[in-house]
């Protein structure tokens, strides 16, 4: 039963972005989907077993495998999903940001047919990417993910959006080939006779031996998936990415699928390369502080709003990788939650800064102001997403944030002091664009501009904005789901 | 008389399409006339079916008689092909002479970036 | 009942901002009454009039990693008192702040902040643990923020709201440090556990560093929250907010939170006699510094706040000195002296209609009787009229307290004492005796009863809060001691003070038309601010552009341009090998078969 149930939650999109080419009435049956999904996701939540057993399916609940492909003497590729207390959040998160992004799709823009579709794609891609169970399939649906993306920042998007969106496949591909690469290096160093592309089997080999090669493995893995999550220096395409991508977009890119960067090599890094991730500590440490104190000023210094919420969400990724670094059970579990009050948040900011940029039309901060007076319940869901974004305590963020400070502590005490620098600048700057937005004079350009319609304009706001109060209040939820695959993982990547 | 000239050797069929190979590959690099190219390109096409078909000829003894038939049947595929190709090359050359008046490859030198 | 205390004001804040909203008298009554209910449980809980147990709910449990975060509540006397404080001047607020609010458009969404202000503080009230408090700690950061900025139309308000959380901010950070040292140390976050393990115990010298740092990031906490030098700049900010939150920001809450958390953490503070020395002066400097500061200023509520600043410094150094009842004590009574002057000027400033320079006041004890009336009986409270004023006993229980071991606190804060009466008689002059110094003092008139009562409990208490019938001290420390030997000589040397600062503004304050003293150093707190604006403001600023620069000309476009138009010079220098000439592309396909055929015939393995 369960099985197929995650079978509905991955098709689910496909199967709407299918009925939709064949002219189908386009929002109703987009949000049938992302309910479906959303529903779907919490049943199989409640249902994940509490303990796993590491024996059955390697610890994955809800498996589904058949294969695809069958070359001899070649990789066999099987079309594997399942689920556990890692990608389960993630999920959730997917499926919560893609009701959402839907539901923020503006109605009049053109072509609204074929934006549905490729949005739906996208959603497919995220859910597949998070879900699958084997690697090469895992990869796949990442590029399902990517192509619509990057077509419809071409096509709806704002400002430089050619410019961006061109240079966002560039890195994503290139960043793809060196990710493709340190995969295939991964799944080389695997003894000959037990090759295998199934996370379930990688998982009962590498207990028994660990892998060779863990040194250059994991910085190929680091820089694959570093820029996909747009680790410095790999960052460029993201703030432009994302400012100029239509809100849906960047709510699910930002939001979503770059957590994808994370979940991989929580996946491959902390279970099968722990020597890897000790040898590259003291760059990781490096980088991870560059990242959060360099874009947290880049950050500060930026003049419009898109971009600088671009930058924000860029910045905040770096606790996720102190998360990462701590290699510890409080780390992870705050990982988890941090992943999901980061997507909520960043998606909840484009979503507004997006209906800003529709309504007020410019994106300055020295032309915007007073729109609290104007727009209060636009404003309301800024500062709330800008105030979860900086970590006030009781929203997703900050439980997520003190777990992982309290995970890194122990192994890293001064990266993690130099990280809490980081909370004092994000603090800087969203407060700046709260000032600068929401509150002062009515400037001209805000003058004419009305507040976001009652009921059905405003749900997928509210949905969010509760997303990030239950995880702020009870993280309980998502902690309890984690802590026993970490606790797994960590016993088995350091004993 | 030496076997050379008394027993004819998968040897002497492999230097035959060579030689027809040469000619051919040489009339495409040096000729100028679209049409006269477009049969070198034959030759050629046709020095490999000879080769193709003295292997297998010459290999029965060594992989039993199915080997002929298989080099046969490449054969036969390679002549069908090429009798499409010369369908459509023709076609082309035709279409081409039309258009501008020449067969000088010279003056076609619109292949380039 | 706990619970109840806790969530009632949330509840009401939730409801409002999601509900209630638009009926701005439902919404002032929910929020009321939500204080009312929190207040009332606390009083049944205190004077154990049917109170249920205490429940606890598990916020986070990782148990196999030390880390289980079991969210309860305290119900020592520490916390009952607390919480009376804070509900019962609350109450008195929330009653004051509908009759002063009333008619504001925003009045809805000023009550929703209040309640949330209130469910923050009595979060760190009832905390069982650091998690707790820390994160109502950045809860009470955030509605001391919505309350600053509630009018958002006005710059000052909203560059002083952002300067209060950035400031609040920088706090955080530091107490979250001390609580990861804590937890890293100790390995555990409860009070209760902690308290139990630390019992007595003795710090190894090896480790004696480390908990010195790990107790002074804790008072990073306190110093932002509390406003210490040099963390004081956000408080002349927060009287950007409207006056009832004003006064429940300095009276009540965000200010004393910060005394209230170091007794809380006492136990662990014990263990660094060191960083104890270090608190106790930075708070008795503050507190000389802020009652300068009130000596030059001429906003009513800028000088209110500096007075509290004053009060909380000494409350801090009290701690400092190892006297939590005499912290405790002071905090108490403050709470109700400078709730009463906070909201008489508030009083006073609804009825001049906004203007709060006192140079432009005068004469209002005849225009305004109740109110001034209040307002004498804060000001005599606050400087300390020995015998009948509940700030005189308070005060004295702090200077006895450093008597003995601390004479550099002690000359400090008997010197504070005498600058305090000084400044506030000299506020008394200017603003509400002598002749009318404006004409909006002439159109001024009493304001309504439903004002009037919240200041006459408030003076009530303000008198006689501090009598030892009450018992406010021994129901803090049932062994209180009073030592009555340094009482004496105290009380003797205070009243000196007294009479030399009072006497020195009546002299230089009677009947004069201008501020005959003038020190802009006093006037401009220090020039702290402008140092912050001039050093980390502008320096962080141009080191952020030099960085998006670099960002947006270094890496966007040498490195990641000048790797695309490597490519697209390789792609034209190739370009040159396509001629267009069929027969040299020809002639390249061969000699690339030829290399290929020498390629495998006589490279590939090393020969035929």
């Amino acid at each position: 039963m369960e099985p197929a149930l995650l079978l509905i939650i991955l098709f689910a999109p496909l199967i709407a972005a299918l009925a939709l080419a064949m002219s189908l009435p386009c929002r109703p049956l987009a949000v049938g989907s992302g309910l479906v999904q959303l529903t779907l996701t919490m049943v199989l939540m409640f249902q994940l077993p509490v303990s796993p057993s590491a024996v059955i399916d390697g610890g994955y609940s809800f498996v589904t495998s058949f294969p695809v492909s069958t070359l001899p003497s070649f990789f066999t590729i099987h079309f594997t999903v399942g689920l556990d207390g890692i990608n389960a959040p993630l999920l959730l998160l997917t499926s919560l940001v893609g009701l959402a992004a839907v539901g923020v799709v503006p109605q009049g823009m053109r072509r609204v047919r074929e934006f549905h579709v490729m949005l739906l794609l996208i959603i497919f891609g995220a859910t597949g990417a998070f879900i699958s169970l084997d690697l090469f399939l895992l990869y796949i649906f990442y590029g399902v993910g990517l192509i619509p993306a990057f077509l419809m920042i071409g096509i709806w998007g704002s400002r430089d959006h050619k410019l961006a969106a061109t240079q966002m496949l560039l890195y994503l591909t290139l960043g793809g080939l060196v990710l493709l690469a340190g995969l295939l290096a991964f799944y080389f160093s695997i003894p000959l006779e037990l090759r295998s592309l199934d996370l379930r089997e990688i998982q009962q080999v590498l207990a028994l031996s660990a892998i060779s090669n863990q040194s250059t493995i994991f910085i190929l893995l680091l820089v694959g998936f570093g820029t996909l999550v747009s680790l410095v220096p790999f960052h460029s395409w993201a703030p432009p990415g994302y400012a100029s991508a239509p809100a849906p977009v960047a709510m699910l890119y930002a939001g979503v699928l770059n957590k994808l960067g994370i979940y991989g090599l929580i996946r491959l890094g902390s279970s099968y390369l722990p020597d890897g991730i000790e040898q590259w500590s003291v760059l990781l440490q490096v980088v991870l502080l560059t990242h959060l104190l360099y874009i947290g000023w880049v950050t500060i210094a930026q003049r419009q709003l898109d971009l600088m919420i671009g930058y924000a969400s860029v910045m905040q990724i770096g606790y996720l990788w102190l998360g990462f670094l701590s290699l510890s059970t409080i780390g992870g579990a705050g990982m988890m939650l941090l992943m999901i009050g980061h997507g909520l948040s960043t998606a909840l900011l484009f979503a507004v800064t997006s209906e800003i940029r529709d309504r007020v039309g410019t994106m300055k901060f020295a032309d915007l102001g007073g729109l609290a007076r104007k727009a209060p319940r636009l404003s309301m869901f800024f500062i709330v997403g800008a105030l979860a974004s900086i970590g006030l305590p009781g929203l997703a963020n900050f439980a997520g944030e003190i777990l992982i400070f309290f995970g890194a502590w122990g192994n890293y005490p001064v990266t993690t002091g130099l990280c809490l620098l980081g909370l004092m600048i994000s603090a800087v700057f969203m407060l700046r664009a709260v000032q600068h937005v929401c509150y002062g004079e009515v400037s001209e350009a805000v003058e004419k501009t009305g507040d976001l319609a009652a009921g059905s304009a405003r749900w997928p706001y509210v949905l969010m904005m509760s997303g990030l109060v239950v995880f702020g209040f009870f993280p309980g939820l998502i902690i309890e789901m984690a802590k026993p695959v970490w606790s797994l993982m960590i016993a088995g990547a350091t004993g | 008389m030496s076997s050379v000239f008394t027993e004819i050797t998968l040897n002497h069929y492999l230097a035959l399409s060579g030689i027809i190979f040469m000619i051919g590959l040489a009339g495409v690099m040096l000729r100028r006339d679209l049409m006269v190219i477009y049969m070198c390109l034959e030759l050629m096409l046709n020095a490999a079916s000879l080769a193709l078909i003295s292997f297998s000829r010459f290999n029965v003894n060594r992989f039993g008689p199915d080997a002929a038939a298989e080099g046969q049947l490449m054969v036969l595929f390679i002549i069908a092909i090429a009798v499409a190709k010369a369908a459509v090359g023709l076609a082309l050359i035709v279409a081409l002479y039309r258009n501008r008046q020449t067969r000088n490859v010279n003056d076609l030198a619109e292949m380039r970036f | 009942m706990n619970w109840i205390i806790l969530f009632t004001p949330l509840f009401a804040a939730v409801l409002i901002a999601l509900l209630v909203h638009p009926h701005p008298r439902l919404s002032a009554a929910l929020s009321i009454s939500a204080c009312l209910i929190s207040f009332l449980s606390s009083a049944m809980l205190v004077f154990d009039l049917g109170a249920l147990p205490l429940g606890s709910f598990t916020w986070i449990n990782l148990s196999g990693q030390n880390l289980i975060i079991e969210m309860g509540a305290m119900n020592d006397p520490l916390a009952q008192l607390m919480l009376l404080v804070v509900t019962g001047v609350g109450l008195c607020i929330h009653f004051f702040a509908y009759a002063d609010m009333k008619g504001d458009p925003g009045l809805s969404r000023f009550f929703a902040k209040l309640s949330l202000l209130m469910f923050s503080m009595l979060g760190i009230v009832l905390a069982n643990n650091f998690i707790m408090l820390f994160i109502c700690w950045g809860l009470l950061s955030a509605s001391c923020y919505f309350l600053i900025g509630f009018w958002f139309q006005h710059a000052n308000a909203v560059e002083a709201s952002k300067q209060a959380l950035v400031v609040h901010r920088v706090g955080d950070v530091g107490f979250l440090l001390g609580v990861l040292g804590v937890w890293w140390v100790f390995r555990s976050v409860d009070f209760t556990v902690l308290e139990t393990m630390l019992a007595g115990a003795q710090v190894a010298p090896a480790r004696q560093n480390l908990i010195n740092w790990m107790v002074f990031a804790l008072f990073m906490g306190c110093l932002a929250k509390s406003a210490m030098i040099p963390l004081h700049v956000w408080l002349t900010g927060a009287t950007e907010a409207p006056t009832p939150a004003s006064a429940l920001v300095c009276a009540a809450t965000v200010l004393v939170a910060g005394v209230y958390m170091l007794c809380r953490i006492f136990f662990i503070l014990e263990l660094a006699p060191d960083v104890m020395e270090i608190i106790a002066r930075v708070a008795m400097v503050s507190a000389l510094l802020a009652a300068l500061m009130a000596s030059q200023q001429n906003d009513i509520k800028k000088i209110l706040a500096c007075s509290a600043l004053s009060q909380v410094g000494s409350m801090v150094a009290a701690v400092g000195i190892g006297s939590v009842t005499a912290a405790m004590f002071h905090l108490t009574m403050h709470a109700f002296f400078n709730a009463l002057l906070f909201l008489s000027a508030g009083s006073v400033i609804r009825a001049l209609h906004q203007e709060r320079n006192i140079w432009n006041m005068g004469g209002l004890r005849a225009k305004m009787p109740v109110t001034s009336w209040a307002f004498f009986i804060g000001t005599a409270a606050l400087i300390g009229v020995p015998f009948v004023f509940s700030g005189f006993w308070s005060q004295q229980a702090v200077l006895v307290a450093a008597w003995t071991d601390h004479p550099g606190v002690f000359w400090i804060g008997l010197m504070t004492s005498g600058l305090t009466a000084y400044y506030m008689t000299r506020l008394l002059l200017v603003a509400f005796l002598g002749k009318e110094r404006s004409d909006v003092v002439a159109g001024a008139g009493e304001s309504s009863l439903l004002m009037q009562l919240p200041l006459m409990l408030l003076a009530l208490f303000s008198v006689i809060g501090g009598w030892k019938w009450i018992g406010v001290v021994h129901f803090i420390d049932p062994d209180f001691v009073p030592n009555h030997e340094a009482g004496v000589v105290v009380m003797g040397l205070s009243f000196v003070v007294l009479v030399i600062g009072t006497g020195g503004a009546l002299a230089l304050y009677r009947d004069v038309e201008q501020d005959p003293v003038s020190i802009p150093l006093f006037a401009r707190s220090f020039y702290v601010e402008e140092l912050y604006a001039a050093t980390i403001v502008r320096g962080q600023n141009a080191w952020a552009k030099t960085l998006e620069w670099f960002d947006q000309w270094v890496i966007g476009a040498v490195l990641v341009r000048g790797l695309s138009s490597l490519g697209t010079v390789g792609g034209e220098l190739l370009r040159l090998i396509q001629g267009g000439n069929l027969q040299a592309y020809v002639f390249l396909l061969v000699l690339g078969v030829l290399f290929v055929c020498y390629w495998v015939l006589f490279r590939a393995h090393g020969g035929v």
